[in-house]
């Protein structure tokens, strides 16, 4: 087992590496100037000059790859071109905002989608199976920029529910001030007691959450569903039916926990999609994450902060794969992990 | 046993979600809490970039001015309407006749922030010299200062290397803020930059989160005096989303957002609650030709697209009146504009124009980019493709993000580059000779002359212009104005349009006056709520 986490994470190790190459001369290949971008909106041409050497972009674009390398593995991300901070600090700053978005849409896609999709296979070609069937395709299919929108217009333009964006009201921010642990407002306010900032940016929540989660709900249904189904026509489910063992002993007991591995493999999957699709959520609900702050780095051509996020997402689901095959070995023993 | 556990994690996880679903659901519909401790008054500002990227206002260049403007403060302050200069830091100031020497006399007990430092002649010294030794920003403004005295507390005397306009240069939105010097000296050369302040002005910094709110309370011992109604609290807020900042505008959640897009603005006009203000500003937008290209290279055919362009059917259609044509090159509004110095749209001349320069019925074609995302800009583009159609001019529209635009357009090589751009230029300060020199000086490295234009007699008149504004500002505005008549005939640029500055405001917040010299900023101590 130890043997084999050491050799995924070395793999892991490769592959971050390849990343870094193709993205830095991707990034570097564009044409832009990062040493004019530095030094701002009204550059003279000894301003960018000087830039240039600063940042060393005089240097051959070898020499840079290695500089850029050398200063990563020591854990220097580099310095952002357009904002001017360590890109390490940035990323700091930004990726919890994301990653609390992320959960809460995963969690609720689990949470509705695992019972949407037991109800789909146990009644099946009935009405649930049906109505399941077109909240799932529907979710899947609907774009996420154009079901945000839509759900701010039904919540915040003709109910009036809901907020529009961010992340919390400034009014409630500025009365009662956060004390910044993890980053996650929700977390931070609830461990601090701070009620007011929780019950308010749980409201700012709901939308963007509800956005997020359409994606994986509608595919941890029909993946509950199919490999529900498949599971119910095994013998060891037949055998026991026909003894006469309740019903919902036998499809919670022992038909679901077979028929979760597909489950789990998708929610790992879905974890790192969501990473990318925060670009389009966080830019309608204005949710300051790793999003909109990749968005602004790609528009800038500021290509330390691209590596970064690029890094940060390979990284993601470098992790996220190798915790899904674990958590598949933990749920299935038939499954070894060999070295 | 086992399997409780491993169910048991799992139930977990799902009670917690449920908890979550629930709890979201129960406190959706009551909106923010219901006791405040108290509350202070709020004014909320939209940006749609980051507000600071620089924190230290002697490397700024860009959106900081918004902010600066509010912590920091300049010796005077400019009034581009009435032309005159307001006393803020200073009291009043007086220059030599050779105007080589201006002496300016300071404010007595203004306290900086945080230290209660009271600002001197040292701190203006400090501030001016260290701006120019970082050499960042806009820190050339300050090139004709040679020399700056401290003969005591109160006064500070400038002397200059040829008599420029030093009051403008003062009073610049950038780059000429008074900092700190002790604080600064105290906390070290980067401690600005990581995100302090050392200021003078009405507000200061409280908190400030990436991508997040930053958030400004007043200084209580602000020279001025909080008598009357002020805002305790002022917060800029990133919104890059255009339809997102028109909506937080609707539901009063921000009190004014500068540079929404002309849809937007329709889309706010006449909802209650919501004014729209428009101002002069000096943001214009240009289209330079490639000078060194056939055909461009030719001045008729200059002179004849020059001809082509549908100037009023861009400023009404594509800009929906938010502009007016620009005459000269130097924008309404700014002293040494050139009143009735344009081009008209008449296609007929444009066709004469081409027969005479060899491509009678046109039948060329040019390449023309713009940055993307500039919607404006892109139907100005479609407008100028069909007017140049009836020409004979094939002109093809690609749009580029603006780095890649502009470092396609500094190519070494004319060959390479597109035939003509588009972008939007604003001198930094209240001085043509920024516009001048940027965009028509002749320039060895390309940087902003990207008409590659080269006309030693202009030149040489523009320099004269920047040396005698300090003691003849009349006679400078004479050869500015003989500068721009020669640039106007030689065409190497299209002067489309000067843009209004549009601000949707809340009909609450008032005491709000636009300037142009200061692009944007609210100057947040004027302002105040009445209503709502």
């Amino acid at each position: 087992m130890r043997a084999y986490i050491v050799r995924r994470l070395l793999l892991g190790v490769v592959v971050l590496f390849g990343v870094t190459l193709v993205t830095f001369f991707i990034a570097r290949v564009i044409p832009s100037d990062p040493a004019a971008r530095w030094v701002g909106g009204h550059p003279t041409a000894e301003q960018i000059a000087r830039a240039r050497v600063e940042l060393g972009l005089d240097k051959p674009l070898h020499i840079q790859y290695l500089r850029y390398m050398g200063d990563l593995l020591r854990g220097n991300w580099g310095t952002s071109i357009r904002t001017h901070h360590p890109v390490l600090a940035d990323i700091r700053a930004f990726l919890p905002a994301s990653l609390e978005l992320i959960l809460s849409g995963i969690l609720i896609a689990a949470v509705l989608g695992v019972p949407l999709g037991i109800l789909s296979a146990t009644r099946k070609d009935a009405l649930p199976d049906h109505g399941a069937r077109l909240v799932s395709i529907g979710a899947v299919s609907i774009p996420t920029f154009w079901l945000a929108m839509l759900l701010q217009l039904l919540f915040f333009g003709y109910l009036g529910l809901l907020p529009l964006g961010g992340r919390v009201d400034t009014v409630v921010r500025l009365t009662y001030p956060l004390q910044r642990i993890t980053g996650s407002y929700l977390v931070d306010s609830l461990l601090t007691g701070n009620w007011p900032v929780f019950t308010n940016a749980l409201t700012h929540m709901v939308l963007p959450a509800l956005t997020m989660a359409a994606y994986p709900l509608g595919l941890i249904t029909r993946m509950t569903r199919s490999s529900l189904l498949e599971v119910m026509g095994e013998e060891y489910i037949v055998v026991p039916r026909a003894y006469g063992i309740p019903r919902s002993v036998v499809y919670y007991r022992y038909a679901l926990k077979n028929a979760l591995g597909p489950t789990i493999t998708v929610l790992g999957l879905t974890f790192a999609y969501s990473l990318a699709e925060t670009f389009l959520v966080e830019s309608v609900f204005n949710w300051p994450g790793l999003g909109q702050y990749a968005s602004q780095s790609i528009l800038s051509a500021d290509y330390p902060a691209i590596m970064g996020v690029t890094l940060v997402v390979a990284c993601t689901y470098v992790i996220v794969n190798l915790v899904v095959d674990l958590i598949l070995a933990w749920l299935d023993p038939r499954i070894r992990l060999e070295g | 046993m086992k399997h409780a556990h491993r169910w048991g994690v799992l139930a977990l996880v799902a009670v917690l979600a449920a908890a979550l679903a629930v709890g979201a659901a129960g406190c959706a519909g009551k909106g923010p809490a219901k006791e405040k401790p108290e509350q202070p008054q709020v004014a909320v500002y939209i940006s749609n970039e980051d507000p600071v990227v620089y924190w230290d206002p002697a490397d700024a260049c860009s959106n900081e001015v918004i902010v600066h403007n509010e912590i920091y403060e300049t010796l005077i302050r400019y009034d581009p309407v009435a032309d005159k200069f307001e006393p803020v830091l200073a009291t009043d100031y007086s220059r030599s006749p050779d105007g080589l020497e201006w002496t300016f006399h300071l404010r007595k007990g203004v306290k900086f922030h945080n230290t209660g430092n009271e600002m001197t002649s040292e701190d203006v010294k400090f501030s001016v010299e260290r701006a120019v030794q970082r050499g960042m920003g806009v820190s050339y403004i300050w090139d004709p200062v040679e020399e700056i005295l401290t003969p005591d507390p109160y006064t500070v005397v400038f002397k200059l290397k040829y008599p420029a306009a030093l009051d403008v240069v003062v009073a610049s939105s950038y780059g000429a803020h008074i900092v700190d010097a002790k604080a600064v000296r105290e906390h070290g050369e980067d401690w600005l930059s990581q995100g302090h302040e050392a200021g003078t002005g009405p507000y200061m910094l409280e908190s400030w989160e990436k991508g997040g709110d930053y958030v400004f309370t007043k200084f209580p011992d602000y020279w001025r005096g909080w008598e009357g109604k002020h805002f305790d609290k002022i917060v800029f807020k990133t919104v890059p989303d255009a339809a997102t900042a028109r909506q937080m505008m609707e539901a009063g959640q921000a009190d004014i957002a500068p540079n929404l897009t002309p849809e937007q603005i329709e889309g706010l006009r006449g909802k209650p609650g919501v004014a729209i203000t428009e101002a002069p500003s000096w943001k214009t937008l240009v289209g330079p030709m490639n000078t060194k290209k056939k055909p461009l290279n030719n001045k008729l055919v200059r002179q004849a697209i020059s001809y082509a362009v549908p100037y009023e059917e861009i400023v009404n259609t594509a800009l929906q009146g938010h502009a007016i044509q620009s005459s000269g090159v130097i924008p309404k509004g700014l002293w040494g504009h050139a009143e009735n110095l344009y081009y008209t749209t008449d296609l007929e001349k444009a066709k004469e124009l081409l027969s005479k320069a060899g491509y009678p019925g046109g039948g060329f074609k040019l390449v023309l980019t713009y940055p993307s995302g500039a919607d404006d800009v892109r139907r100005a583009a479609e407008l100028m493709k069909a007017s140049f159609a009836r020409i004979g001019v094939d002109l093809e529209i690609r749009a580029m993000n603006w780095e890649q635009q502009w470092d396609l357009a500094k190519n070494p090589d004319p060959q390479k580059r597109q035939d003509i751009l588009l972008y939007h230029w604003w001198p930094a300060y209240a001085d043509p000779y920024d516009n001048l020199v940027n965009m028509f000086h002749t320039e060895e490295d390309i940087l902003f002359n990207l008409a590659y234009y080269s006309n030693p007699r202009v030149d040489e008149l523009m320099n004269k212009a920047r040396e005698t504004a300090g003691v003849d500002r009349a006679r400078a505005i004479e050869l500015y104005r003989q500068v721009q008549e020669i640039i106007m005939d030689d065409a190497p640029q299209l002067c489309l349009y000067d843009r209004k500055s549009v601000f949707a405001l809340r009909t609450s917040l008032k005491g709000f006056r636009p300037n142009p010299a200061y692009q944007d900023v609210a100057f947040f101590y004027n302002c105040y709520r009445e209503g709502e």
